[in-house]
């Protein structure tokens, strides 16, 4: 057996029954897809099949022999970052992070998907995604704004509407 | 003042969003064991014999720990403090609720330590198990713990967290009616999307590496170093990025018999528990009881407040002397109420030990509070902004363990409310400020708590 993993061929060992979580984190040492729940239920190990988000925890790795596999190991790095990474940095949308990979893996199908902008869409396209920290809003605001613009500048993240302004004190 | 009220990027943001982020199950460590938890079946029995023999003929297999590896069995968070210990880190002569843990294996890989697991013989005698808090003082209840049903060690040894001020008695006489209410909270799991893990390492040079998903790094220190009865400069714990906490992970849950495991083992040993094992076996949210009696004015002065809490604190203490304390501190919400008699019980049942979470202790009564101010208003038939605004704290009124306010924000806060929903306040009440009491907000009843000994 073998995948196409972010653009390049492996060969895979393990015995053809195995999870392709488990081949993913333990054979070939891609740690982005988290073992939230083993189970099919927080979604955070999810990678894009062939184009559309699937769990891994519940993927036989016989079932996806010879197919495309995306992680976001294969979208952008530190240096060079996608519009729904930047936008998520932007919105704050990642908080302790360990649901973030999965999240931006579904955004990116989605909006590849050319999803649009509406939170209640977005709601839909990310449902199968458990986020304990944020409360969802910021992870909605990012995909929602990067369905719209595809840079945002991180070098001068400036005062917020809200900003509170200290008694003798600037801000 | 650059940084306050701006969007400023995570520090750890860029990791987060690229994947790299290296959490405790991302670690790779050259030769590392997995390991497996033999757990109490029972809600409650006494451990009639454990024979782990089988187990450790296992291939495969590479240690097993039970309660008699651990050089100090019992030691608790706030051991430090001067509290108590009555904790085993694993169960030796009883369990006491289900899903304790007996014994760990270390194997080779999850499936042989979980078959090694399944292979340890053990036998339960079952006891009755405690379920209720308002049960636990019955002459006929089970008893859950070798303390008895309750904790026994406040200051001076006292079996309750005691609040007395004021004259209580004449607030009740002055009283124009009594309001009381009942108040529940249930268990609450945190959730954290990363489960409890560890990765012990021990270093040639004797010393052990630790990569943790605590939140509390230097109690984790503490603790295995206390149970190992090793000095902490022994170990090198490796923190910092937790997978979601909310208090879920202050206990020490992995950490101590992970290290043991990897001591006799002489290799890594990773404990990664099951999205199972978390819903089932790691500590909750607390479930608490409230029972409120208040003195009252028919114009909405609170005179004074009876409060019984009973703080389901599951089958071991942890931290729920902390949590009650601070929970009693607030039994008054934001408002001032000069004349209290609070009694609160940390009880011992057979469910699962709680532990922090999010605003331990005082989550609880806040709900029981605010809930109750609600409570009074609509028996009153006054308006539940007024009735907040007229007891609120103010500059110079004490807490119920007696600190004076310098600052109090609760007006304010109140006044933030009504704008957002566009209640319109009389100008009496609108006009208010956190300024000290004086005129129409400064009743007679309120004067001597003014001179109470504030510190």
């Amino acid at each position: 057996m073998n995948i196409r993993l972010n653009g390049g061929t492996v060969d895979i060992k393990s015995p053809p029954l195995t999870s392709l979580l488990t081949v993913l984190r333990e054979e070939l040492n891609v740690t982005s897809p988290k073992r939230g729940c083993d189970q099919g239920g927080c979604g955070a190990c999810t990678v894009l099949v062939d184009g559309t988000p699937q769990r891994t925890c519940l993927t036989p790795v016989a079932a996806v022999d010879g197919a495309e596999i995306t992680t976001i190991e294969g979208l952008g790095d530190s240096e060079n970052l996608t519009a729904v990474q930047q936008s998520f940095l932007h919105h704050g949308a990642a908080q302790c992070g360990f649901c973030t990979p999965s999240m931006i893996i579904a955004a990116t199908a989605y909006l590849d998907g050319d999803g649009s902008a509406e939170p209640e869409a977005i709601q839909e396209a990310l449902k199968g995604h458990l986020c304990r920290c944020t409360g969802y809003q910021k992870i909605i605001s990012a995909v929602s704004a990067a369905a719209t613009k595809s840079e945002f500048d991180l070098t001068s993240m400036t005062a917020s509407p809200n900003t509170v302004i200290l008694p003798g004190g600037d801000t | 003042m650059k940084a306050v009220g701006a969007r400023m990027p995570r520090y750890d943001g860029v990791g987060h969003v690229t994947g790299q982020t290296q959490y405790v199950d991302d670690v790779r460590v050259h030769g590392m064991l997995s390991a497996k938890a033999l757990r109490s079946t029972v809600h409650h029995a006494a451990i009639t014999n454990i024979d782990t023999s089988k187990a450790e003929a296992m291939p495969g297999v590479k240690a097993v720990i039970t309660s008699k590896d651990v050089p100090l069995l019992e030691y608790g968070h706030l051991s430090g403090l001067g509290i108590p210990a009555d904790e085993p880190l694993l169960a030796k002569d009883d369990v006491r609720y289900l899903g304790q843990p007996i014994a760990l294996v270390a194997a080779e890989d999850e499936d042989t330590a979980q078959a090694a697991v399944n292979a340890i013989e053990i036998e339960f005698e079952e006891r009755p198990a405690l379920w209720d808090v308002r049960k636990a003082f019955d002459a006929d209840a089970p008893r859950s713990h070798h303390w008895g049903n309750w904790y026994t060690h406040f200051e001076d040894e006292m079996d309750r967290r005691q609040i007395r001020k004021g004259n209580i008695e004449q607030a009740f006489e002055d009283a124009d009616r009594l309001v009381s209410g009942v108040y529940r909270t249930s268990a609450i799991e945190h959730v954290p999307l990363e489960p409890q893990v560890s990765l012990v390492t021990p270093e040639p040079d004797g010393r052990l590496t630790i990569y943790s998903c605590t939140q509390a790094l230097y109690f984790s220190l503490a603790v295995v170093a206390a149970h190992l009865e090793i000095p902490m400069n022994r170990i090198k714990i490796v923190g910092g990025t937790v997978g979601g906490g909310f208090g879920g992970k202050v206990d020490t849950a992995t950490e101590t018999i992970t290290a043991l495991a990897a001591m006799k083992a002489n290799r890594p040993v990773k404990w990664r528990w099951t999205r199972e094992e978390e819903f089932l076996v790691s500590s909750t949210r607390a479930p608490w009881h409230m029972e409120i009696i208040d003195a009252v004015t028919n114009d909405g002065w609170i005179l004074g407040r009876k409060m019984l809490t009973l703080h389901d604190s599951g089958a071991y203490a942890r931290f729920s002397p902390y949590g009650l304390t601070k929970h009693s501190f607030h039994h008054t919400g934001a408002y001032t109420i000069p004349n209290l008699h609070f009694d609160g019980y940390v009880v011992f049942t057979n469910r699962t030990p709680s532990t922090a979470m999010r605003g331990f202790g005082v989550t609880s009564i806040s709900f029981a509070v605010e809930t109750h101010m609600n409570r009074i208003a609509d028996i009153l038939g006054i308006d539940p902004y007024e009735i907040r605004l007229k007891n609120a704290n103010r500059i110079n009124d004490t807490s119920p363990n007696r600190i004076r306010y310098t600052d109090p924000s609760t007006v304010d806060v109140i006044h933030a409310m009504s704008n957002a929903t566009g209640v319109e306040l009389a100008p009496a009440y609108a006009g208010a400020t956190r300024q000290p009491r004086e005129g129409d907000m400064l009743p007679d009843h309120l004067v001597s708590q003014l001179k109470t000994e504030g510190h």
